[in-house]
């Protein structure tokens, strides 16, 4: 571990656990969720949602439901008239040569037809929640069934039925990305493996669930949204265009939002655009709390993927190239263009040298809830791949699966390293530092490789099944465009930023105090951080792709910095001193070493801005910078994950007896925070690995929609993480920052499979899919028995 | 969703025929059933309440088709229900099998799509329900033959 010794030890600043600020308002239960926001005279809004995952709508009898005392009004597409829209392109397609893509984004209100199960088809808003829900019942929906779309290939086939009439297909997108030249490069191979791979889909499973609040004040004409989106400004600016306001006339506030995960990064959903107009036409506010059944079925959800892959390695086990094709799902709409399969296609190269790729995917619609991005966004679909393609070879090749792995990483004199193809940020790939193989051996120390096998022998005595996996993963993370924030020295004192990111539990309210507090040298609990309020600050673009710390940090750096200068500039007038006779020591600054004659920021913070006098020409007015951080660059974070399992061949559960993670998220601003996202992405991955699973039947409909049927791990199967920390700077951004939210599930999957396989060698398991569960880890085990069994003896007739 | 099954009525298999395509009979003895009328040469609507586990019980819309009829010996039924929690959809074949003088024994097999709210949260006691449904069905059509061979209908 290299950490960096704090300048001031003790205070809290960067590379320090300070308590968290956010933890006495939450604690306390004052924190601010949407759903507290209790307006006079609100409304309450169900959604009457498709039961069908694929029909025509013939018509509405919604006349029921507004004779319902207390309903105030019921609204189909119909009703909206020119506000009715399909939403907007979130991410365009990237400049990819062959590329094709085929836009469908969602729409507010059903209109003809419906395309996934809980797509929105009637909004009812009434003076209760419960009015309104009885409303639903009131409503009456006449549907002409259509065949669904649910499986990936048959929705490609020529003959299939069509969710989007007017694109003549269901392709969403074909997107063919290579380096080198595997066509030729595979002639020398000396094993060459190949598999067909699925990953199929969860729920995001946030704890809150989706929220918004709107109200229109008519005498100041403002429109207020409370929203758990995890961009407030894209939001704003977005609502302000549609409803013909200008942004200033528009205040979204993501205030404490209890997990995003991604699926709150996506806009516009179907509610949000929707609340805001009837609060306006209505002249009342109006809420809409999602349900955790409407959760699953309306939020967005992801990984629904099927890769034919194949490596190709010499005889010493080095790669010479991968090949893949992959189908991805994108549900009934794709607003979010490409980012998750260009995430799995990027993804999958890892820590290693690939001299050859080619990758070919097909985004295809289905009559499934939208995908877009969940936690990990597509990268782990392609590290699943990748590293149960080198699990494969090294079995082929007899060789140690982590020799393998050590032979092919990108070695630590090889950065920045430049791939061809192009990243979700539209650079080319691009890792800006790393270094792999100490990672990999600190993890292999931690959980005793060399000594596993002797430990797995012992357990096998005692009739236990125990097994190791080590993967590897690279998250790109900390991508542009950019964020900002403003810096303040109150009068107070007190240090006020603000920056426009919405915040999910990420502890952004003392990351980014602890990097502006070792700038002006204060107290962290002095410094008040402001997220996702639009009032507050009104340029950015959100939280996602791990990278609120590494960009909007950079940006609290950058506007601390210029503060500082100003404080600098102020004390050297005041004092009558040269700006570099003057130090700032905990919230006072003085003459170099001169303590008796200090001055206070609060004192200075009132002298920047007098009442009488003249503020000097050239100067600003106050204690106060704004400052904006757009890295070229993403920063490559990555890491090991050791799992150890213990499985039992009878009722094929697993349990997870250690996790070992060792990450290299470059410079750690807060250890503990860090580790609590890592805590926290681990428990997801788990949960993905063997829990998590949407069951669709062929006809498009959720199987699972309750936390009845849809399980979720517990605190008791998930161990406490054991962690180590490297810090590989990254050179892209002041303070060496990288991304972490998402790295603790990103390669759970390939742990499994690999250490479920070691566990049981004697059933020569081959795992190519995740999520598994005891279920289907039975089947497997079973069909494993039943090709090692002797051939039966021919039936006598 | 597949339901499937054998029952064994006591009764010649005309007289089986006969009460399978009498909508009072189906009236009384589907689980639920508020209302069943024919509405013309096989075809029938009608209203059904019912709940599945955590699903309160609603009204559902009933339109049944009966095609490929053989009387008295099969048929084919068309199941097209919908309501406020969900639709089912599908087809149920039903055989009449004699199996002596006063012996029917019928065979079904439905296959549904269920869709809605009752699928996403009733599912793990979609396969019980649908068994205990037909199990009600079939003692209460049991009942009506009972009484229609002491001829008290």
């Amino acid at each position: 571990m290299h950490h960096h010794p704090p300048e001031h030890p003790g205070r809290g600043y960067v590379g320090e656990s300070a308590p968290r600020n956010e933890d006495r308002r939450l604690l306390t239960g004052n924190a601010l969720f949407v759903d507290d926001v209790q307006l006079e005279g609100m409304l309450h809004v169900a959604f009457k949602r498709s039961d069908h995952a694929h029909a025509t709508i013939l018509g509405i009898d919604t006349s029921a439901a507004l004779a319902r005392p207390g309903v105030v009004a019921v609204l189909t597409a119909e009703d909206l008239g020119d506000y009715w829209q399909p939403g907007p392109l979130l991410v365009p397609p990237p400049p990819v040569q062959g590329l094709v893509f085929n836009q469908a984004t969602q729409v507010p209100l059903a209109k003809g037809k419906v395309r996934h199960a809980g797509e929105p088809v009637v909004m009812i808003i009434a003076e209760s929640r419960y009015i309104a829900e009885d409303a639903l019942d009131d409503v009456w929906v006449d549907y002409e069934p259509l065949e669904p779309v649910v499986d990936l290939e048959a929705a490609l086939a020529p003959d299939a039925p069509l969710i989007h009439e007017q694109l003549g297909t269901n392709l969403a997108a074909f997107v063919p990305q290579t380096h080198g030249d595997y066509e030729a490069a595979v002639k020398d191979a000396h094993v060459v493996v190949s598999r067909r791979f699925h990953y199929d889909r969860g729920a995001s499973a946030a704890m809150e669930n989706r929220c918004v609040v709107a109200n229109w004040n008519a005498r100041a004409e403002e429109l207020t949204v409370w929203d758990t989106t995890q961009a407030p400004i894209p939001i704003r600016n977005g609502l302000a265009r549609m409803l013909g306001l200008l942004e200033s006339q528009v205040r979204v506030v993501a205030p404490f939002v209890g997990g995003g995960f991604g699926p709150k990064i996506m806009m516009f959903y179907p509610e949000e655009v929707l609340v805001p107009w009837v609060a306006m036409r209505l002249g009342r506010p109006v809420k809409w709390a999602e349900d955790r059944q409407e959760n699953f079925y309306a939020t967005t959800q992801e990984r629904g993927q099927v890769h034919d892959a194949e490596m190709a390695v010499d005889a010493d086990g080095r790669i010479i190239g991968v090949r893949d094709r992959f189908l991805h799902d994108t549900g009934a709409y794709d607003p979010y263009g490409l980012t998750v399969p260009i995430n799995s296609q990027c993804t999958l190269l890892g820590p290693y040298d690939v001299p050859h790729y080619d990758s070919e995917f097909r985004a295809v619609f289905t009559n499934r809830t939208t995908v877009t991005p969940v936690r990990g966004a597509g990268r782990q679909h392609g590290v699943f791949v990748m590293e149960r393609l080198l699990d494969l070879a090294a079995r082929e090749l007899g060789m140690d699966r982590v020799e393998i792995r050590r032979r092919n990483y990108i070695g630590a004199e090889d950065f920045p390293h430049q791939w061809r193809i192009l990243f979700q940020d539209f650079s080319p790939l691009y890792y800006d530092s790393g270094n792999y193989l100490p990672t990999l051996e600190k993890a292999l120390e931690m959980v005793d490789y060399a000594g596993f096998a002797e430990e797995q022998r012992r357990a096998r005595e005692q009739g236990r099944r125990i097994g190791v996996g080590v993967v590897s993963y690279v998250e790109g993370t900390g991508i542009g465009p950019y964020e900002g924030a403003r810096v303040t020295i109150e009068p107070s004192g007190r240090v006020r930023v603000a920056t426009g990111l919405g915040t999910q539990g990420q502890g952004h309210y003392t990351v980014f105090a602890q990097v502006v507090a070792e700038i002006l040298d204060v107290d962290v609990a002095q410094v008040n951080v402001v997220t996702g309020d639009t009032r507050e600050f009104g340029w950015g673009t959100g939280t996602f792709a791990s990278r609120g710390a590494v960009v909007a940090g950079s940006a609290c750096h950058a506007a601390a910095t210029a503060v500082r200068a100003k404080v600098l500039a102020t004390a050297a007038r005041v004092l009558g001193i040269p700006e570099d006779e003057v130090e700032i020591v905990s919230g006072r600054v003085q003459p170099r070493g001169q303590p008796e004659r200090a001055i206070t920021l609060a004192a200075l913070s009132g002298m920047a801005n007098p009442l009488r006098g003249a503020v000097v020409p050239g100067t600003e007015p106050g204690l106060e910078a704004t400052a904006y951080f757009g890295p070229e660059k993403g920063s490559t974070a990555s890491g090991v994950h050791a799992i150890v399992v213990e499985v039992d061949p009878e009722t094929a559960m697993v349990k997870v007896l250690r996790y070992i993670v060792v990450h290299d998220c470059g410079r750690l601003i807060n250890p503990v925070i860090v580790e609590g996202q890592v805590q926290g992405g681990v428990a997801h991955g788990i949960g993905n690995a063997f829990y998590e699973k949407l069951h669709f039947d062929e006809g498009g409909q959720l199987q699972n929609a309750s936390f009845m049927d849809y399980l979720l791990p517990t605190a008791l199967d998930v161990p406490r993480v054991e962690m180590a920390h490297r810090e590989t700077p990254a050179p892209e951004n002041p303070l060496g920052l990288k991304g972490v939210g998402e790295a603790g599930c990103i390669p759970t999957g390939a742990a499994f499979a690999q250490a479920i396989e070691d566990a049981l060698p004697e059933y020569g398991l081959d795992i190519t899919e995740i999520p598994l569960s005891p279920n289907r880890l039975f089947e497997l085990l079973e069909s494993a028995r039943a090709a090692s069994a002797p051939e039966p003896a021919p039936a006598v007739p | 969703m597949i339901v499937e099954g054998e029952h064994r009525f006591p009764a010649p298999r005309q007289t089986v025929w006969d009460l399978l395509q009498d909508p009072l009979v189906l009236e009384k003895a589907m689980p639920g059933a508020r209302r069943l009328v024919a509405t013309g040469d096989g075809t029938y609507e009608g209203v059904l309440r019912l709940g599945v586990g955590p699903v309160t019980a609603a009204e559902w819309k009933l339109n049944v088709e009966l095609r490929d009829r053989v009387p008295p010996s099969s048929y084919t039924m068309l199941i097209d229900s919908k309501g406020a929690l969900g639709f089912t959809r599908g087809s149920a074949k039903v055989e009449l099998i004699e199996t002596g003088p006063a012996a029917t024994t019928m065979r079904y097999k439905a296959d549904l799509q269920v869709g809605g709210k009752v699928a996403g949260l009733g599912q793990r006691l979609l396969d019980q329900v649908a068994k205990m449904m037909t199990k009600q069905g079939l003692d209460g059509m049991g009942k009506e033959l009972d009484r229609r061979l002491k001829g008290l209908n």
